[in-house]
Parts: C-alpha cells; sequence; structure tokens
C-alpha cells in the first residue's frame, strides 16, 4: 500500500475544507443576476396547500370576459367567471382553455433571428434599429394586429406613431373577414359603436343566422336563461342556413339561405308595416318588393309561420330583439337595425348606450391595398402582432407576394406559427395570465388584466415590446408596460378629485378586476332611412340555385388561434359532435342528391378556390347550404398541425354572391371523430320536452317508486346532489371543459375518439328528434348520476367504487384492478377507462395545469365524475375553520360555476330547503332511466318550449 | 369392445404410445400449435406493457373477445366432467373409452379460460386483491360481485377437475411405471402414481374416492356455467338480465364441449390408431347429445325471443333486434346457423356416423357457439340504455392474436398430453373386456 505523498488530511480537516468550499460557492452571486437568496422564509402571500384566485380578463377577438383565475403555489390551474363583472358572466369556453395555451409545449421560450437563438438585447437592438432607419428614409412601417380592445393598448399605438409618423396599422380579424356588420353600423348609424344586445330584458327573440348562445357568448346565453322558465319564457326564432346552437335551443327553427335573411327582414318590416308599426319615411317604396308570402313559398316555408312571427314581434314590441350574424352582409344587418328601430327595441333590448367606443377594424379593400402596397416594397418593415396573415389571410397569392416585398419583417407572438415561419425576427410573447392590460367592453365599465403567473419562458408581453421601440426612437420611457398602464389610469381613469390615494384605488381595481363607472353620455343614434332604403336596393337578388357556403369560427378552436389546444380540439362540436377536425354540413336532401353520407370526402369548389374535405349530413341543414368551421387546417403545431381543413381560403368566395359554389363526391372516406353516433333517442324518456303553455297543468311528471328488499340507505350528515334546468341550458359546453381542467381528465386524440376513448366526465348529448329536414334538437349534459342503488357498486370485485354516507358514489382509483364490469353495468355510461398511460404521456409543462387536489390517474384505471368531492371537502374545512355549518350555496362543482345559464345546482337534499331540494320537488323534475331502480341523485328539469301555436304539434 | 383386444394388448397399444418417438404429423401439429401459443403469449405481453388499448374495446363495450373466449373456454371444458362425473353416476359404461381424453380436455380447457380473466383487467399486476387474504389494510375483495363468484367458481371447478383426473390416473400411472425402460422416467412415474400397487384396499379407497369426486364434480358441471352466466345475469344490460341464462349457459357449455370432444377424439383415434377402442358408437352417442343440445339451443333463443317481446321492455326488444339485425346481425345468424340448423342433420343415422359430417358439424358448433358469446356480449353492450353512447366494436389484430394463440395453447397441451401420459383410461376400459371382471375391475 502507497504511503500518501501529500500533506496529511485528517478527516476533520477534509470536512472543514469541503464546508468552507460550499459556503465560498453559495456566497459567490452570479454578476448578471444579482445576490442569489436561499428561500429560508416563505415569500408574503405564497400560503402553499391553499388556491389563490386572481381577477384578470381574457380578450378574444372582439369579445372580452372577466375572470377568475385560480391559482395554486403560484401557477393557474383553473380559470372561471369573474361574477363581480356586470350580468355575472361567466367565462367564455376559450377562456377556460386558456390556461392549456399558457402550458403549451410549443411555446417560444426565447426571441429567434433569421430563424437562430437571440437574446432580447439583440433583437430589441435589430428591431429599433430597422425602425430608426425607417423613420431615417422616411418609408412607413405596417403593423397588424387582431381587434383592440384595450384603451391603454390605443393609448400606446398613439404615442408610438407621433415617435413614429410612419407607421401605418391596421386591426384585422380573419373570422369576421370584411367585418359587414360594422359596415352597416357605419351607412346606417354614422357610428360603428356595436350595441349590446340585452337577452335578458328580450321576450321574442328572432336570430337571422346569428349564433347567440354560442360558448364564446356567456353573457347572451346568461340573458337568454334568467328568461327560460316556469316563470318567465321567452320565445326564440332562429332562421338559419347550418344548426346552430341558437337554432338548436329555437322554438321555432327555420332552415333558412342566409342569401335570402335580408329579404326576410325587409319583408317583416314591410309586415310590421300592414300591423300598424309605420315604415320610416320613404322606405315604403324600396321595400315594396319584399313579401313575406312569395319569400314563404320560394323558401318552402308555411306562409302562416312567417306571418305569426310578423304577429309575435308586433305584439311584443320594445321587448323584441332581432340580432344578424357577423357572417350576414351589410343588407341583413340593414335590415334587422331597421326592424329594431321600428318595434322599438333600439335602446331597449339593443342597447347602445352601452355600446363600446368601436374598434375600426380594417375592412378588406383596405388589407388588400395595404398588402399590395407591401408588395411594391413600399412598407421598410413589417410588424405582425396577434395576427397570423400566413395562415388566415384568404388571398395567399397576395400574401406571398407581401411577404415577399416586405425587407424586414416582425412577429410578436407566442408560436413559431405559419406567419413567424416568414419573419426575420421572431419575439415571443406573453400569454394573457402572464400579461397586465385594460379592456373596454362597454361604455360604463372596465376590465382589468393582470399576471396570476410570472412569465414561464423568456418572453415579453407585446406591448413592452412596442415600449422598446418607443424608447429606441425616442419616444417617452416608462419603465415597462405595466407603469404605463398604471400611469394612464392615474391620469385618466381615477376619477378626477377623488381623495383616494392612486395605489388604494389601483390595488382595489385590480382586486376586483371590474371598474364600474358612468358612461360618457351619448345623444341617442338614429337610423338613417335613406341609408337603409339604399342597402334595400341592394339587397342581394335571388340567388341562382345552386349551393351556397356560410363560414365561421369553430365553436371549440374559434378562429384558429388557439387551435394548439388539445381541450378544444378534442371539444366536440355542439351539434354534429365533431371532434379533432371540421367537415362541411350538408343538407339531407342534398346528400342523398349527391350520394353523400356522413365521412365521404367532397370536392369543395368555389370559384377558383378547391379543396377535398369531408362531409357531415346536418338533420336541419337548409337545402342549398353548406357550411363549415374555420380555424382549423393549421400548417404548425404538434397539436393544431393537420387536424381537419384550412378553410379561409374559401373566405372571399364565400362572401361573394356571385360565385358558384360545388360539391363533388370523390369516392373517398374518412373516419370522422364523432364522440356520439346515434342521434335519436329511439321512443325513450331521455330527454324531456314540455311546451311552456302546457306545463304545470296536469305535467306532473311520473314518478317511479320502486320497492326494495333492502333497508334504507342511511345519510346521517349530508346527501349531495344536483340539479339540471334542461330549459335553461343551452348546450354551450363550458361545463364540460370546466371540469375536464378542475379535474385533470386527458384528451387523447383522434384515434382514440374514433375508437370511443374520449376521457370526458361530462358530455352533453344531443338528440334529433322528428323530421330531419327540420328537427327538433334535445341536449342533455351527462355525468355521473351518483345513484344510491349504484348498479357499478355490487360488481366490481375489490369494491374500488363505493357509496358514502353523504351520498357520493366514490372511487378509490389506487384499488381499482380495472375489470371495467362497472362501466358496463353502468346505464348512463359515464365512466371512463385508462385505456393506455395517458396521465404520464402529459408533457412536462401541460402538467403545471394539474390541479393538486385531484389525484391523477394512471393506466388500467376507470374514473368519472365525482361531484368535485375536493371541492365539498374544501367547503367543509372553510366552514369548520370558520365555526359555522355549511351552508347552501357554499359548494360549486366546476361544472356549475362553469354554466352560463345557471342550469346546474348542486346541494345536500337533506336539507328541505336547499335549491336543489326545490328543484329536485319541481314539477319538471325527473330522473333518468329511472325505472331502472338505480335511484340515481341528479334530477332533470324537462326542457320548456315556448312555440306560438303552444306547442300542438308536440 | 373389439374382441381381439386382450388385456396386455390394450397396455401395448396405449401405454406405450407415450414411450415411442413421436411421428412427424405430431411434430407438425405442435410446431404449428407451439407457435401460436407463443404468438399469443408475445401478444398477451405486448397487452400487459402497453395497456388495453391495444384492444378494440371501447366505451361502451368494456368487455370483448376477452370475455368472450374466456366464457368460450370454460364452457369447452364442460363435455369432459359430464362424460367422466355425470355418465360415471349413471353408469354408462361407454363413457370409459373417452373419459380420460375428455377430462384431459376440460383441464386444459379451464386452464386457457383462466388466462383471460387474468389479463383482461387494467392493472393485472394488482390481480391478486380479488384473492380473499387476510391483510393489515382489512380490505376483503366485493363478495356481492358476480366476477367474485367466477372467481370461486372457476378455481372450485379447477381444483375438482384436477383431482377427479389425476386420481383416475393413478393405476395407469403404475401400470406405466412397470414398463418404464429407463431409471429416470421409472423414478418420475414412481413419484407420480403415488405408490399405486393396486391391492384390493388401495381399489377400495380408490373407488369411493372416485365416486365421491364425481358426485362433487357433477354439481359443478352445473354450477360452474351458471355462475359465470350470472356475470351477465345480474347486471342491468338489455340483453344480459335475463332469468333464462343459467341453464341457457350450462346447455350451450356442454354443447360446444361435446363438438370440441368430437373434433380432437376423431383426429386422435385416426392419427393414434385407436379406431377400435374408441369406436364410431362413441361418436355417435356423442353427436346425439349434440343434436339434443342444439334442440336445446334454439328453444332458449326462441325464449330469448319471447322474453324480450313478452316484457315489453323497449330495451330488451332493442338489443335483441340487435342480435338478428343491425351491425352486427350477421353474427346473430351465424350462431343459429350453426348452433340449431346445422346439427340438425344428426338426425339422420347416416350423418351421426359420418367422420366427415361430424367434423363439419363440430367445427360448426363450435364457431357458432364463439359467436353466440359475441352476440350476448357485444351485441347486447354495443347498444344499451342512452343511445348517445352507442358505438360500434371493431377487433384489432392483436385481439384475433390472442384468440389463436389460445387455441395454440390448448391443442398445445393436448398434443403434450397424448405424448407423455395415457390417454384412455386402460383400468377402466380393462374393466369392460370380455371376461374381465375377476381383474378387480371396480364397475362390476
Amino acid at each position: 500500500m502507497a504511503e500518501p505523498t501529500g500533506p496529511e488530511l485528517s478527516r476533520r480537516e477534509f470536512l472543514g475544507v469541503l464546508g468552507a468550499s460550499a459556503g465560498l460557492a453559495a456566497g459567490c452571486s452570479r454578476p448578471d443576476r444579482g445576490e442569489l437568496v436561499p428561500f429560508t422564509r416563505r415569500p408574503d402571500g405564497a400560503r402553499p396547500g391553499t388556491a389563490d384566485f386572481y381577477a384578470s380578463a381574457c380578450q378574444e377577438g372582439r369579445n372580452v370576459c372577466g375572470v377568475l383565475v385560480r391559482t395554486r403555489e403560484g401557477r393557474p390551474i383553473h380559470v372561471q367567471g369573474n361574477d363581480r363583472q356586470p350580468f355575472g358572466a361567466k367565462a367564455s369556453l376559450r377562456a377556460i382553455a386558456g390556461l392549456m395555451d399558457l402550458y403549451d409545449p410549443d411555446r417560444l421560450p426565447q426571441p429567434f433571428t433569421g430563424g437562430m437563438a437571440s437574446s432580447w438585447p439583440a433583437a430589441e437592438e435589430s428591431l429599433v434599429s430597422v425602425l430608426l432607419e425607417a423613420r431615417a428614409g422616411g418609408k412607413p412601417v405596417l403593423l397588424l394586429t387582431g381587434a383592440l380592445l384595450s384603451p391603454t393598448r390605443r393609448a400606446l399605438l398613439k404615442d408610438l406613431q407621433k415617435a413614429l409618423p410612419g407607421l401605418v396599422h391596421a386591426a384585422w380579424e380573419p373570422a369576421l373577414g370584411g367585418d359587414p356588420e360594422s359596415a352597416a353600423l357605419l351607412a346606417c348609424f354614422g357610428d360603428a359603436r356595436r350595441p349590446r344586445l340585452r337577452l335578458d330584458r328580450a321576450k321574442l327573440i328572432l336570430a337571422l343566422d346569428a349564433d347567440l348562445l354560442s360558448g364564446a357568448r356567456p353573457e347572451e346565453i346568461a340573458g337568454f336563461a334568467a328568461n327560460r322558465g316556469e316563470r318567465a319564457m321567452n320565445r326564440l326564432y332562429a332562421f338559419e342556413g347550418g344548426m346552430s346552437l341558437t337554432g338548436a335551443n329555437a322554438d321555432h327553427r327555420v332552415p333558412w339561405r342566409p342569401s335570402r335573411a335580408a329579404a326576410l327582414g325587409f319583408a317583416l318590416a314591410r309586415a310590421l308595416g300592414r300591423r300598424g308599426i309605420p315604415l320610416p319615411a320613404g322606405l315604403e317604396t324600396a321595400l315594396a318588393g319584399f313579401e313575406l308570402g312569395a319569400l314563404a313559398r320560394e323558401q318552402g316555408v308555411d306562409p302562416a309561420l312567417l306571418e305569426s312571427l310578423a304577429d309575435d314581434l308586433r305584439q311584443a314590441g320594445s321587448s323584441a330583439l332581432v340580432a344578424a350574424g357577423p357572417g350576414l352582409p351589410p343588407q341583413a344587418h340593414a335590415a334587422v337595425f331597421l326592424l329594431n328601430a321600428m318595434l322599438g327595441a333600439q335602446g331597449h333590448t339593443v342597447d347602445a348606450a352601452a355600446a363600446a367606443p368601436a374598434e375600426p377594424l380594417a375592412g378588406r379593400e383596405e388589407l388588400d391595398r395595404l398588402l399590395r402596397d407591401a408588395a411594391r416594397g413600399k412598407f421598410a418593415a413589417a410588424l405582425f402582432w396577434q395576427a397570423n396573415p400566413a395562415y388566415a389571410f384568404p388571398d395567399a397569392a397576395l400574401w406571398k407576394a407581401a411577404a415577399a416585398g416586405l425587407p424586414y419583417k416582425v412577429r410578436i407572438g407566442m408560436h413559431a406559427d405559419e406567419t413567424a415561419r416568414d419573419c426575420h425576427l421572431v419575439l415571443p410573447e406573453h400569454h394573457w395570465l402572464e400579461s397586465f392590460n385594460d379592456f373596454e367592453p362597454a361604455a360604463d365599465f372596465l376590465l382589468l388584466q393582470q399576471p396570476a403567473v410570472s412569465p414561464l419562458y423568456d418572453t415579453r408581453q407585446g406591448e413592452d415590446v412596442l415600449l422598446a421601440a418607443l424608447r429606441g426612437l425616442g419616444g417617452a420611457d416608462p419603465a415597462d408596460y405595466r407603469h404605463y398602464l398604471m400611469e394612464r389610469w392615474r391620469r385618466e381613469v381615477q376619477p378626477a378629485g377623488s381623495l383616494v390615494p392612486f395605489e388604494r384605488f389601483w390595488s382595489a381595481a385590480l382586486h376586483e378586476g371590474v371598474l364600474r363607472r358612468e358612461p360618457v353620455a351619448r345623444p341617442p343614434r338614429r337610423l338613417d332611412p335613406a341609408a337603409v332604403a339604399r342597402l334595400a336596393g341592394q339587397a342581394a337578388p335571388l340567388r341562382a340555385p345552386g349551393f351556397e357556403l356560410a363560414l365561421g369560427p369553430a365553436d371549440g378552436v374559434g378562429d384558429g388561434r388557439q387551435a394548439n389546444n388539445g381541450w378544444l380540439q378534442e371539444l366536440p362540436d355542439p351539434i354534429t359532435k365533431l371532434s379533432w377536425g371540421n367537415a362541411v354540413s350538408v343538407s339531407p336532401t342534398d346528400a342523398s342528391r349527391l350520394g353523400l353520407v356522413d365521412g365521404d370526402l367532397a370536392r369543395l369548389t368555389v370559384g377558383k378556390t378547391a379543396a377535398v374535405l369531408p362531409v357531415v349530413v346536418q338533420p336541419g341543414q337548409a337545402v342549398g347550404v353548406l357550411s363549415a368551421a374555420l380555424g382549423y387546417g393549421r400548417a404548425v403545431g404538434t397539436v393544431a398541425g393537420g387536424v381537419g381543413t384550412d378553410l379561409y381560403p374559401f373566405a372571399d368566395a364565400a362572401a361573394d354572391a356571385g360565385t358558384a359554389v360545388k360539391l363533388e363526391k370523390t369516392g373517398r372516406r374518412e373516419a370522422l371523430a364523432f364522440v356520439q353516433r346515434h342521434h335519436k333517442m329511439e321512443g325513450r324518456d331521455i330527454v324531456r320536452s314540455l311546451p311552456w303553455a302546457a306545463h304545470g297543468a296536469g305535467s306532473e311528471s311520473k314518478q317511479h317508486d320502486l320497492s326494495t328488499l333492502y333497508p334504507p340507505q342511511e345519510f346521517p350528515k349530508h346527501k349531495w346532489a344536483m340539479a339540471v334546468d334542461l330549459s335553461r341550458c343551452v348546450g354551450c359546453q363550458s361545463c364540460v371543459l370546466a371540469c375536464q381542467s378542475e379535474n385533470n381528465v386527458p384528451t387523447v386524440g383522434a384515434a382514440r375518439v374514433l375508437r370511443g376513448r374520449e376521457m370526458h366526465w361530462l358530455r352533453v348529448d344531443r338528440y334529433y328528434e322528428g323530421d330531419e329536414r327540420s328537427p327538433r334538437v334535445l341536449l342533455q349534459p351527462m355525468f355521473c348520476q351518483q345513484c344510491d342503488h349504484a348498479p357499478c357498486e355490487t360488481v366490481c370485485p375489490v369494491a374500488a367504487t363505493n357509496h358514502s354516507d353523504e351520498g357520493l358514489n366514490q372511487m378509490a382509483y389506487n384499488r381499482c384492478v380495472g375489470t371495467r364490469y362497472c362501466a358496463n353495468n353502468c346505464p348512463y355510461k359515464v365512466r371512463r377507462f385508462n385505456f393506455f398511460e395517458f396521465t404520464a404521456a402529459t408533457p412536462e409543462s401541460r402538467r403545471l395545469a394539474f390541479n393538486p387536489e385531484v389525484t391523477v390517474r394512471p393506466r388500467g384505471v376507470m374514473e368519472k365524475c365525482t361531484f368535485c368531492v375536493q371541492r365539498i371537502q374544501e367547503a367543509k374545512s372553510a366552514a369548520k375553520a370558520a365555526g359555522r355549518e355549511l351552508r347552501d350555496g357554499d359548494i360549486e362543482p366546476a361544472c356549475a360555476a362553469a354554466c352560463p345559464a345557471g342550469a346546474i345546482v348542486f346541494g345536500d337534499r337533506r336539507d328541505p330547503e336547499s335549491r336543489v331540494s326545490r328543484l329536485a320537488r319541481s314539477a319538471r323534475g325527473y330522473r333518468v332511466l329511472e325505472e331502472l331502480g338505480v335511484r340515481p341523485a341528479v334530477t332533470y328539469l324537462a326542457d320548456l318550449r315556448n312555440p306560438a301555436d303552444g306547442g300542438k304539434d308536440g | 369392445m373389439a374382441e381381439a383386444l386382450s388385456a396386455a394388448a390394450l397396455d401395448e397399444r396405449v401405454l406405450s404410445f407415450p414411450e415411442r418417438r413421436p411421428p412427424a404429423a405430431w411434430f407438425a401439429a405442435f410446431a404449428f400449435t407451439s407457435s401460436a401459443m407463443l404468438l399469443g403469449f408475445a401478444l398477451i405481453g405486448y397487452t400487459v406493457y402497453m395497456g388495453i388499448g391495444v384492444w378494440g374495446n371501447n366505451r361502451p363495450v368494456g368487455w370483448a373477445f376477452d370475455i368472450i373466449n374466456f366464457v368460450f373456454w370454460i364452457g369447452i371444458g364442460h363435455a369432459g366432467t359430464l362424460i367422466s362425473a355425470i355418465l360415471l353416476l349413471m353408469r354408462a359404461p361407454w363413457r370409459n373409452a373417452i373419459a380420460r381424453f375428455s377430462e384431459a380436455m376440460t383441464l386444459f380447457a379451464v386452464m386457457t379460460a383462466g388466462i383471460f380473466p387474468a389479463i383482461h383487467v387494467g392493472r393485472p399486476w394488482l390481480e391478486f386483491w380479488l384473492a380473499p387474504y387476510p391483510n393489515q389494510r382489512g380490505l376483503w375483495p366485493n363478495f356481492r360481485s358476480p366476477l367474485m363468484w367466477d372467481v370461486f367458481a372457476v378455481s372450485t371447478y379447477f381444483a375438482v377437475s384436477v383431482l377427479f383426473w389425476y386420481i383416475g390416473l393413478l393405476p395407469d400411472l403404475a401400470s406405466m411405471r412397470g414398463r418404464a425402460q429407463t431409471p429416470l422416467r421409472r423414478m418420475a412415474l414412481t413419484v407420480l402414481s403415488l405408490g399405486w400397487r393396486g391391492t384390493p384396499q388401495q381399489w377400495r379407497h380408490y373407488e369411493k374416492a372416485y365416486i365421491l369426486l364425481a358426485g362433487l364434480a357433477t354439481g359443478l358441471v352445473l354450477s360452474v356455467h351458471s355462475v359465470v352466466s350470472f356475470d351477465f345475469a345480474t347486471s342491468l344490460v338489455p340483453g344480459w338480465h335475463m332469468t333464462l341464462f343459467p341453464p341457457y349457459f350450462v346447455v350451450g357449455a356442454i354443447f360446444a364441449g361435446f363438438a370440441m370432444v368430437v373434433l380432437v377424439l376423431s383426429a386422435a383415434r385416426r392419427l393414434m390408431g385407436l379406431e377400435d377402442l374408441i369406436t364410431m358408437r362413441h361418436l355417435e352417442l356423442a353427436n346425439k347429445v349434440i343434436l339434443g343440445c342444439s334442440c336445446l339451443m334454439g328453444y332458449s333463443y326462441a325464449c330469448e325471443a319471447f322474453t324480450a317481446w313478452y316484457s315489453m321492455n323497449p330495451y330488451i326488444q332493442h338489443t335483441f333486434m340487435q342480435y338478428v339485425s343491425g351491425t352486427y346481425g350477421w353474427a346473430g345468424w351465424i350462431a343459429i346457423t350453426c348452433n340449431v340448423l346445422v346439427p340438425q342433420l344428426f338426425w339422420w343415422r347416416r350423418m351421426r356416423t359420418s367422420q366427415t359430417a361430424m367434423i363439419v358439424v363440430a367445427l360448426a358448433v363450435t364457431a357458432g357457439m364463439w359467436f353466440e358469446r359475441f352476440v350476448i356480449i357485444v351485441i347486447s353492450l354495443y347498444h344499451d340504455f342512452l343511445p348517445s353512447s352507442w358505438h360500434v366494436y371493431q377487433p384489432t389484430l392483436v385481439d384475433f392474436g390472442i384468440l389463436l394463440g389460445s387455441f395454440g395453447f390448448f391443442f398445445t397441451l393436448v398434443l403434450l398430453f397424448t405424448r407423455l401420459l395415457p390417454v384412455i383410461a386402460t383400468t377402466e376400459v380393462k374393466a369392460t373386456l370380455p371376461g374381465a371382471q375377476h381383474e378387480g375391475g371396480h364397475h362390476g
């Protein structure tokens, strides 16, 4: 053995040296990061194990909704509506799903210059130098953005404009096309402010291809649902080409060509004229050609129905509301303005006084002109912020030319998307959950957006990029956008002469997320009859027989901006129940003429544009109308890439009435990922629907009282139960997403949906009844019914699913071996099996969205709705800590909390006065499949419909 | 029995079989069946590694090939028990020549069947939780679950069948011990024959034990498939929830089992030259059982239809219509054709005694009974209460591979059995030989 040659080092000395070197290492701070502070004390405000809520706001196109963000240990895990905002609106579908975008693993982690990873200082320097050069050379710079709803962002753009006079700004929302509604507003009122639709005040609603009840419009759903019950009942007429949720919920739905919507509106105005509401001067002659009877014959509709609609409108007067969809031409909007004005609805159900300042969107002509200029090399640079023209601009050739003609292109966005691929500089942007902003959705209140998490990546808010440009150009220099925002609020928003210190005012506003204020008094705007007459003169003549194409944003992925979101991709269309992709909807009549069935691939040709996409035969689709969703067919994105077909190239041609639309069978087929494949109830008592006129009168619901050999179950403390009011529910599926977010429900992808393996704990079933040319649509949220005599419980060999003494049918995931016997024996088929390992396959960043209160499930395990047992426990603990009893309403499962219609009510059946107990006793109450003796804990309240004839037919 | 056959010749014919080198045909068959078996086990390994998702099972069809195969193979086993136990108690001496083979088939069929409940669960490594063993968590299985009853019924059945078969084997094992040429073989047979010397006392005990086990096994013939049918009958699923199921399943099991017995014996007697031991009379009697069962199957199907109609229950009526129309209507018609119509050929003696005809019928019944389980399990599940959840089922290649593997496993065991053990109970057959009474035969 060799003797140590070096100096002897005893063990004690060795440890001493080791400790000292460790201390030295820890003590040294890296010069660029400042001193490192060890986490010896908890940061202020962070309470491990408890959830914090932050009020914020989410913009989506021209809509904004105030939200509450639930965070745990500093990371957002759930988004729900902020009930402090006016109208008690809930979060929209895509706001709830925004959480997934925050954790999208495809997000850009840092700036890129020329495709190479770069740093912010370098990227900003390069941007500023280009802008300085442009200013020096007197060349303009193009800035293309989405709709601007933030007053502070508008102010920032104004500042930037001052520093860079050549800045040309255009706001663009691809799904709105040329924004015909604003054009019509401008023409008829001289002011493009969009009025707020007060469905809560409307007794009679006429929707012309207007999807008022989609999940993107929680406020309208809330207003509508408030008047759907025993006490108050509105009546909804929907005339539409494709089937929408609005049509599905209508008391009278009429398949109607969108191109004839304007004619219908003008003919109704004339019919009102005959019913004693005088037409504005000069319109008598302009509308002479519009006749209800002729229209009815032309569209194959019972003339009596149109006459009774006119009667209803006349009777409802100012309580009527007429709305036109954003895809309809300006003529249709003008007709709607005229109807609302004649009925006196203007200022009542159509509230322009509360309208937000108009946010001008660039029309198609303007965009075309700008891009042509770009192609000619007029611009020194272009910035694309919240706009993805490479994907969504309909004229791909023009975009290509423009991109080639732009010497310097900058993309500010979250992803390396289609536009970013063409750009020299790609600047990664914060997600809205990481950003500060303010919004002005209406004249009487402001919403504040605040970050609920510190930035996950080396990203910046888009506004901060512009501020950096502003600083570089020598403009004012606030430290960052947050200070810019606060400064503007100090100057302009806080009421002058307020005694409250600004800091307190600001933090109160941030806390609430909402600031109500007096709207600026504006004179009521008046409809210009001459403009209406002019538009009526241009009302599209009867189209040649043949197809017309109606395009609109998808219910799930919207206009495609959120297409890389698995939750939204897997969320089925509320009507077709198709997930992961889009298809062209064809009426049964046309389909049988062309020999098409669901899943056939057809070639759609509009003008010179053609694409092959799958067909869905849609009951209720108007004959001659093809409809399809935008937002699919993205070229990039690990989730979005290649899903569905991009239909933006058709947008121009579809808007032009003169273009011929062709649909041809190709003979090939594609498997479509439907989550529901059978559409009729087969005469079973599943969704009950009653005419409103008859409710209460002898409509006592059939009660099954099945005797049992077993002693009655004891529920000593609580008996949890739920009630679902089908009359309020519109089928928007907010509950589906909220449940997915709350309960860590995995997405499985198209291939597995095709095999029937989707995991949603809560689904909305949709049935068609009656004639497939014009069926009635019945919708029903379906989830675990928490049966007291649960058939799943008796068959599990290891007792993994069993009954709690509070009436919950609970799952012990750890105990489950996965025989699937429980699922076979569940009459509601609400149990979901982990056929593969879904949770472990979740990308690292997406796991941050997991709710730590809910166990994730491994493969081979059965799972299902728990009534959000974690929320029950949380509310119980809170009540105990406060030393009080649980109160009715303390517990809100995620679905109930998300429901904009207030259709889902949860509570304790042991308390006879709880809301759920009262609803369960309702005459409309029934339990689905009650005759099986399973004693479900969910009471459904029969749907009520209010057709004009009192429901003689059904 | 054939007059030319003496006891010594019988020994030579039957007991020498395992001592000779197998013929080429045996190797060819073994190569085929063992390859199929290996494929099946490889795919089972793949399933355990990946998850049940590699099968076609979905929602609402939670069970498919897995449980179809289970019920199918359990059913196959029933003929063996019926032949060895019930026919023994009923003193039907013709059973003796085919009892051993049928009992072996019972064991192998139950072993094959046992694979499926084991692999069909999502987390097979936790399967021991189905066993009622004391544990510090104080957790017990759910004795209300029919799957638990299955565990007990099938394991009891297997245990009794093994004992019954093994006790019957003892005298023959001793005979083989006497003939053994190599010391290793001799030692193994000495151990296996448990010291059987054929003393009158041993014969007395043997017969008592044999009759007792036969009595036990008789109850099991009726109970096992009744309990298996409870998996379905006690559930809520329309098409499953029927009081008819226990007798219907038992008859079906015996039916399928006899078809398999006819198939295997037809091949074995030919290939092993046992035509004079396993005679056409045996096969004809088995065919009569098949004919009788076929009529009972027809009655059961009619009874199902009647129940559906008479119940006025729309769910059951819809499910029954799906049996014979709709996406899988063809499967229902295959079951009816193969199980009810084709066996009617056996009304003619010429058909009952035609080797070709009986193989055709037996194959038809085997296929028909597999499809019957497909009809019961898949069709009942794919259209249940809420039409929103209805979804077709499509098996994957893995499903077919494992089905093939189960046949491979079963026939591999059968082939090994023919090489290792006497396929005919020589002691019992000797008892039925002319003038055999003095030899201590037990059927007096």
